[in-house]
């Protein structure tokens, strides 16, 4: 067991090695490009897997908090000059403020039907900011200014900079989720996970746990919303509110293996590059195919692997060291 | 003024006959099977694009294609809980929330691909047909579908309570577990159940061709008020899901009406979110899941 710890610690120190040189060795902004993208969905996925994952309370609402992230960021910004940074965090308190009221109506309902409620406050926040055009830009939306290279604004005229602002959000991401399973929150997280009921009985404080949880999820999820407004520049709200990034950031936690460390980090690079090689092998994006091959790794995962392709990745790390560990 | 209520009314009515036929098969899956199936209105689509096609290409009537989707969707329905919904049935919610849904995401991105995202639609005589009763207009394609949709509602009320099958499925949601002690054999009363209604989306697909059009997300719009209705009418009660729609549709027609052309969506969520707040086991009361 001591020598799995310190071959972690070492694996990890050794990847993040490798994540900081990367943008270093490769040039190429189309990369660049897909590496941010794994990273900003990673970080998504983790986020989502904090209450998805350990508590299995299943949202397919998340883009409400990458919405209210991103506009709190763009409004401070655009219309008082704030500087993004103090943005993201405005983005995070705001995004938990509204955990509170969204939560409350929507943990009345358990199971699928929680999962509907939250795709219904999240499509309800989508057309208010749609309606609403004086108070938000309506459905124009607004570009961000460009003024060059400018850090304390979050803006940057390299592609690796946003690379190392994502990557610091995942490694974020990782850490909180770290911290909460392997502490007391955690276990009952997972204990809610299995069985709300006999974890109430056995006392555990369900509805304050679920509530602390989509608190610190909803935090870290408009934490991206910003990020990824500023890596575009424009917002509007079927961009900022966009289906599909519920969709995704559940979808890697699953595919990857929900309520595991890095389960949405593997779930992340297994369909992000697959839908790139797709795209590259077809020389051209078609519309749909993208989401149906999602769908059917989706499917396959579910019918198969239910736990994940995590269980297949530790299983081939763990044979890896112990050969190493047996020769040395 | 009265007038126009009366018309808005009659509006929502009629297009709550459709949502009833879609909210009565995901509430009929949830009763018997405990599940939701979150694939309901990509079978809407489906139905549509079976009618369209039919129309299309060997001029068949639309309504008369519910004689061709019906028992298409009622197979695939069978075939789908035999060898995808049977596998993930457990204590665990997970596997079956996202079955069902990657199985909305492929069907819908299936048919983007194959059939575009273009709007099909199909003309039929009837299709601007209205009749005119003391300045009201009700459109004849919608009102057959209405009379239709209420004709297979009940047929399946008479189901439900005179046939053995019937009661054997209302029994399975009541009590499986006793269910099963009785005799019942779950898995023959699960197909039949996605069975039904996978036929009822694919009716609400082909009645609503002479007057909407097909595109693959068509789906979405009627699997969203089907949920909401499916709540307010209280989880798994088929009687509860067709008065729901029923007020959906008029809720719908009268916020479309009186807060504006785009705000159908908005009142649909603000009704779930009241019923969340206020009563969260639906209107009838019942029992919560």
């Amino acid at each position: 067991v001591q020598n799995i710890n310190k071959w972690s610690v070492l694996s990890v120190t050794a990847l993040a090695a490798v994540l900081i040189v990367l943008p270093l060795v490769v040039k190429s902004s189309f990369a660049i490009d897909i590496f941010i993208r794994i990273l900003l969905f990673s970080f998504l996925g983790v986020a989502w897997n904090l209450m998805g994952g350990y508590a299995k309370q299943l949202s397919l609402g998340h883009v409400a908090y990458f919405g209210l992230g991103a506009y709190t960021s763009t409004i401070m910004q655009v219309d008082f000059g704030i500087s993004p940074w103090i943005g993201m965090i405005a983005g995070g308190v705001v995004a938990m403020l509204a955990s509170l009221p969204i939560g409350w109506l929507c943990f009345r309902l358990r199971g699928p039907y929680f999962t509907i409620a939250t795709i219904a406050t999240a499509q309800a926040l989508m057309l208010i900011f749609l309606k609403f055009r004086d108070f938000a830009w309506g459905a124009e939306g607004t570009t961000i200014p460009n003024l060059g290279n400018a850090p304390l604004m979050m803006q940057f005229d390299v592609k690796s900079s946003y690379y190392y602002v994502v990557l610091g959000l995942l490694a974020l991401g990782l850490a909180v989720t770290y911290r909460i399973e392997n502490s007391w929150m955690g276990y009952y997280l997972v204990a809610i996970g299995e069985d709300e009921d006999a974890a109430e009985a056995i006392g555990v404080n369900a509805p304050s746990m679920k509530r602390n949880i989509y608190m610190i999820s909803a935090f870290l999820t408009a934490l991206a919303g910003t990020f990824y407004i500023q890596y575009i520049y424009f917002i509007d709200p079927p961009t900022a509110f966009n289906f599909n990034i519920s969709i995704e950031a559940a979808l890697v936690s699953i595919v990857g293996g929900i309520g595991t460390l890095w389960g949405p980090v593997i779930g992340t690079i297994l369909l992000e590059t697959t839908s790139t090689l797709l795209q590259s092998w077809l020389g051209s994006s078609i519309a749909g195919l993208q989401l149906t091959i999602y769908s059917l790794i989706l499917m396959a995962v579910i019918l198969w692997r239910p736990t994940g392709l995590i269980g297949v990745v530790t299983e081939a790390y763990q044979r890896y060291v112990q050969r190493r560990t047996a020769r040395a | 003024m009265l007038e126009t209520v009366v018309q808005a009314v009659i509006n929502g009515l009629l297009i709550g006959g459709i949502y009833a036929l879609v909210s009565i098969g995901v509430t009929l899956i949830f009763g018997v099977v405990k599940i939701v199936n979150f694939a309901q209105g990509e079978f809407v689509m489906i139905g549509m694009y079976i009618s369209f096609f039919l129309a299309t290409y060997f001029g068949i009537d639309p309504l008369v294609s519910l004689v061709v989707t019906m028992p298409v969707l009622f197979v695939a329905g069978v075939l789908i809980q035999h060898f995808l919904i049977s596998r993930v049935l457990g204590p665990n919610d997970m596997p079956q929330i996202f079955l069902t849904f990657a199985l909305s995401l492929l069907l819908l991105n299936l048919a983007l691909m194959l059939f575009t995202a273009n709007y099909r639609t199909v003309h039929t005589s009837y299709s601007d047909e209205a009749i005119h009763l003391d300045g009201l207009y009700i459109p004849v394609a919608k009102l057959i579908a209405f009379v239709v949709a209420m004709i297979l509602s009940g047929a399946l009320w008479v189901f439900l309570h005179t046939t053995d099958l019937g009661k054997a499925m209302r029994a399975a949601s009541q009590n499986r577990d006793v269910a099963t002690l009785m005799g019942i054999n779950p898995n023959r009363v699960f197909c039949v159940a996605l069975g039904i209604a996978l036929a009822l989306a694919g009716a609400a697909g082909s009645l609503l061709m002479p007057f909407y059009s097909a595109y693959p997300f068509v789906g979405q719009v009627f699997v969203l008020m089907a949920f909401v209705a499916v709540v307010l009418g209280t989880l798994g009660n088929v009687m509860g899901a067709l008065v729901a729609s029923l007020m959906m549709g008029v809720a719908e027609s009268l916020g479309i009406q009186y807060v504006g052309a785009d705000s159908g969506l908005l009142v649909v969520f603000a009704m779930l979110l009241l019923t969340l707040a206020f009563k969260p086991n639906g209107l009838g009361g019942g029992r919560a899941r």
